[in-house]
């Protein structure tokens, strides 16, 4: 493993003057426990790991972080899959799973008041009584957070229809790299000035430390119908994606899982009822007004069984449907089953070009000797293909790369994109160069350095080593070479 | 982190208890999902208090990447056992299995302190020799019924913890003031089924009105009761306290108790105990001459709840009108399963009103003894779970298992709340 990292005592002593002992971990048994996200591929062990109760002790912790030059690297719920709050650097790992409290829910205006630390679906669960939800639903929101969400832009299942997570945002409250506790965005329609909030939103931790959001809340539809279409062959249940979206229906969601997904699910114990002998399955949501809500279905339907579906089955009552949907949204797990650890790839392809692309990717898996297991956001082309592996075998560990590596070029040559919600954190840094040029990556850094100048906050993830310095020989984002540019000036 | 390898003389066999969890261990994916589900997460924001954590650090141990030392103690030790996470884990992690082992493993390496061996004192000398724990729980109930403990209480001269566990003794008394105790059983309608109750130690100690109304409501559903001679404690506090040995042996006694009746059912009103003996397959898989004994009495093994739903056990037309909160045992829960059929029983009671109860399928932070083991932490589980009660305006709990009965009662007393806790088969007993 790289090089080790330890807090200085002094550093430790002020931490723990402000947040108490049991807040700030640097015993190094206790670190372990931190060095992975919900993508085991990547390990780095943190020097410490702090946990502020409010969003004043996180400022307070990272002004002393700041003036020590210590990096540090925000967390929510480490259910990220890109490697994105792991410590790179040294990073103190500054964890907000105590900034759990939901602080304003109002109806009237349609919004509610969250420290970022809030579970996703606890959200939903509040304002459920009041027959408001919170949108977006990733597929862990059972356990990630707001403040995560904000960080990957997030999306679910049903984002096809209400959209990700910067839809929802109105305003956040962050501390900045510096210790300073700002407001961006607010609850209006339009601010003035730069749409700051828009920039902030997807970035990933590497701005600043979400504290709070304001997030937008959404009526509960009125009426909801869920239909399970079976397919014998992925060409079929893909033209009929195309076939819905051409026909101008907008599905709250429409999600495809492939056999061998259908096949792990059914094997766990929150098997959904699936059939195990079809090609591929088609989940398809559609929600709204009850008045012309039978009629959508129909045409659903319809579309599917003239693209050969085998049989459509209408989910009768709302314990189905969560069946189906306790199904599809613990498919990860069901298939981390199969082996000690899974690779969750996420990417972006063109909706009509999945068939070939699906064959494609089996043959690579086949190629390395690996077994990959595929669940689609169909409706927007987002593509989650999944890699179980042994880590304890470094061998395999390398197959798992190098597929991967040849499912984004594959993704990316069929127009694709490396990155569908998950983020690019630290997994996915070395492709950005298949999508971004030099210039592209420029301008980003030069808007990460406007918020993060000295390059303290979550350092190493996002943009890759671009240009190497003239005077130190780092790559220019680096964090050393922005120490040894602070030092020159200094 | 190089400092963590090798260092402890235990490692080698520390790493041989977990070593044959392996399998168990593996099915960890690291997503997370069971985060928010865990009590002690939710409490402190720490990773190392978390499911996912936890069984990292057994991983650890079992990689030989992690000394058993103070580190994997600490936070193993934190973990109430409520198992709330193996409910909502994707993957099928057999937490409570893992965590046994781990606490077999910490158990074997650690003299311990005082605390520690006083508990083991207690639990290998007093819950093995029914005699004796007689003694002991009548000690107790005459402390109880005396109004000394009352007063002791109300004193206020005890610190946090001791008023906490006047309080737990307090919350024992039936809650139900009706004069069920006097009434005369109903007769047994048919000969079958054949039921045998355990008894229990707290409970007969203790709740002995709870298993008085158990009987009451199976005889009035028309079932037979065998007595089972020779049963003792179930064992649950050993496997959980880490005593494996003194598990095993307690269920092979209650395996040849129960196997020397005509029974078909054996009935539990205790969750705890229940999710205990349903496991007593896995505590002897390894035993040539008991598993296959123990397997079969596990199958055996229902719950009160489920068993009269099971039998479709009505209700009389009598009305208890109570508004009154459920709040489950994570012994039935999560280990068990059971969620529904306590829930369909309270329903059918005519006149009574079942409240929502936010987090009901949340720990109440009893846990057996880790109330008094761990306060603080568990007095701000406990907080959380008062809070709700509060807030659903029930004016009676109701929860089947005693631990639950005495923590939520004791918590609620020591908010100064006069809402009282029953299990609900004294509730089916006032209403059939
Ligand atoms: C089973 C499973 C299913 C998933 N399904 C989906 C899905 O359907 N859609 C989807 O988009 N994602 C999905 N994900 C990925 C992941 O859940 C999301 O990226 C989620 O938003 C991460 O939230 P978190 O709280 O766990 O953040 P973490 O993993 O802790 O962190 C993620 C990133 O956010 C940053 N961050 C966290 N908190 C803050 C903060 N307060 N301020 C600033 N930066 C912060 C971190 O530095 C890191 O870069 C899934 C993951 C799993 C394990
Ligand atoms: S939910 Fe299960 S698989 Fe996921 S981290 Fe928790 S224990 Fe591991
Ligand atoms: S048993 Fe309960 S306290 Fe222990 S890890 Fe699981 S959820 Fe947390």
């Amino acid at each position: 493993m790289a090089k080790s990292y330890t807090l200085p005592d002094a550093v430790a002593d002020r931490l723990v003057s402000i947040l108490g002992k049991r807040f700030v971990l640097t015993h190094p048994d206790e670190l372990l426990v931190y060095e992975s996200d919900a993508l085991t591929l990547h390990k780095h062990l943190p020097p410490a790991v702090i946990i502020p109760g409010s969003a004043e002790e996180a400022a307070a912790a990272v002004k002393v972080l700041a003036e020590a030059k210590i990096p540090f690297a925000p967390r929510g719920a480490g259910t990220g899959l890109s490697g994105g709050s792991l410590s790179l650097h040294g990073a103190v790992i500054i964890e907000l799973a105590r900034l759990n409290r939901i602080l304003k829910i109002d109806y009237e205006n349609r919004l509610a008041v969250v420290e970022a630390g809030v579970i996703n679906v606890h959200l939903s669960e509040a304002t459920a009584p009041g027959g408001f939800h919170y949108a977006p639903d990733p597929s862990s929101q059972m356990a990630c957070t707001i403040g995560g969400n904000v960080a990957e832009n997030s999306g679910g299942p049903h984002c096809l229809k209400y959209g990700m997570t910067t839809n929802h945002v109105l305003g956040v409250e962050v501390v900045l790299p510096n210790g300073d506790l700002i407001n961006i965005g607010g609850g209006g329609v339009d601010v003035p000035g730069y749409d700051l909030l828009g920039v902030y939103v997807g970035s990933e931790g590497t701005f600043g430390i979400t504290t709070k959001a304001t997030l937008r809340l959404t009526r509960l539809p009125e009426a909801v119908k869920t239909l399970l279409a079976e397919f014998m062959s992925v060409t079929d249940a893909s033209r009929s994606v195309s076939e819905i979206i051409a026909a101008g229906i907008l599905p709250a969601a429409l999600e495809m899982l492939d056999q061998e997904t259908i096949k792990a699910v059914e094997e766990s114990i929150f098997a959904g009822g699936f059939p195990i002998d079809v090609a591929a399955l088609l989940i398809i949501e559609v929600d709204g007004l009850r008045a012309g809500l039978e009629r959508t279905a129909a045409a659903a339907v319809d579309i599917c069984l003239r693209n050969n579906a085998r049989a459509v089955r209408v989910a009768a009552d709302e314990a189905e449907r969560q069946r189906l949907w306790g199904a599809r949204k613990r498919a990860f797990g069901a298939m981390g089953r199969i082996k000690t650890d899974l690779m969750v790839q996420d990417a972006v392809i063109p909706r009509s070009r999945l068939p070939e692309v699906l064959d494609e990717i089996y043959a690579i898996a086949k190629r390395y000797g690996l077994k990959v297991a595929n669940v689609f956001h169909a409706g927007d082309g987002n593509l989650h293909p999944n890699i179980s592996f042994d880590g304890r075998d470094p061998d395999q560990v390398a197959r798992v790369d190098a597929a991967s590596k040849d499912i984004m070029s594959l993704c990316v040559s069929v127009g694709g994109s490396i990155t569908g919600e998950h983020g690019v954190g630290m997994d996915k840094i070395d492709f950005m160069r298949m999508i971004f040029s030099d210039a592209d990556m420029e301008r980003m850094l030069a808007v990460r350095d406007a918020f993060n100048p000295e390059g303290l906050c979550n350092p190493s993830k996002v943009i890759p080593a671009m240009k190497t310095c003239r005077y130190c020989g780092f790559g220019i984002e680096d964090l050393r070479h922005k120490r040894a540019v602070h030092q020159e000036i200094s | 982190m190089a400092s963590a390898i090798g260092e402890s003389a235990n490692i080698e066999h520390l790493a041989t208890l977990l070593d044959r969890n392996r399998e168990g261990i593996y099915t960890c994916v690291h997503c997370g999902l069971c985060l928010p589900a865990c009590p002690t997460y939710r409490q402190l924001g720490d990773e190392n208090d978390s499911p996912r954590g936890r069984v990292y650090l057994m991983r650890a141990v079992s990689e030989s990447r992690l000394a058993i030392d103070s580190v994997f103690a600490e936070h193993i030790d934190s973990c109430l056992g409520c198992r709330a996470c193996e409910t909502v884990c994707p993957s099928g992690v057999p937490y409570g299995e893992l965590l046994e082992a781990a606490r077999a493993e910490l158990a074997s390496t650690r003299s311990g302190g005082v605390e520690q061996k006083l508990l083991r004192f207690v639990l290998n000398r007093f819950f093995t020799r029914r005699a004796l724990l007689g003694v002991l729980m009548w000690i107790a109930r005459t402390f109880r019924e005396s109004g000394l403990a009352q007063l002791a209480f109300d004193s206020k001269l005890l610190g946090n913890r001791g008023r906490l566990a006047l309080a737990l003794l307090l919350s024992s008394r039936p809650a139900l003031t009706s004069n069920a105790e006097n009434r005369a059983a109903g007769p047994s309608v048919s000969t079958s089924p054949k039921v045998a109750i355990l008894r229990g130690c707290v409970m007969e100690g203790l709740f002995s009105h709870v298993n008085r109304a158990t009987e009451r409501v199976l005889r009035k559903s028309g079932c037979e009761l065998v007595e089972a001679n020779g049963q003792v404690c179930c064992g649950a506090l050993h496997a959980h306290a880490g005593e494996l040995e003194t598990a095993k042996e307690l269920a092979r006694k209650n395996i040849d108790a129960f196997r020397a009746t005509t029974c078909d059912t054996i009935v539990i009103n205790s969750a705890g105990c229940g999710a205990a003996m349903k496991e007593y397959k896995h505590l002897l898989a390894d035993d040539p001459e008991y598993a296959a004994r123990a397997a079969d009495l596990s199958k055996k093994v229902k719950d009160i709840s489920e068993f009269l739903i099971g039998i479709g056990a009505k209700p009389s037309e009598a009305i208890v009108a109570r508004r009154v909160a459920y709040d489950a045992p994570c012994h039935l829960i999560h280990a068990q399963k059971i969620a529904s059929a306590p829930v369909d029983l309270l329903r059918s009671i005519r006149g009574l009103e079942l409240t929502p109860l936010i987090g009901s399928e949340t720990c109440c932070g009893g846990a057996g003894i880790y109330n008094l083991q761990q306060y603080e932490l568990s007095a701000k589980i406990a907080s959380d779970k008062v809070d709700n009660i509060l807030a659903s305006g029930a004016d009676m709990v109701v929860t089947g298992n005693p631990g639950c009965i005495m923590q939520i009662g004791a918590s609620l007393l020591m908010r100064g709340e006069s809402i009282r806790v029953a299990h609900p088969i004294e509730l089916i007993d006032s209403a059939i």
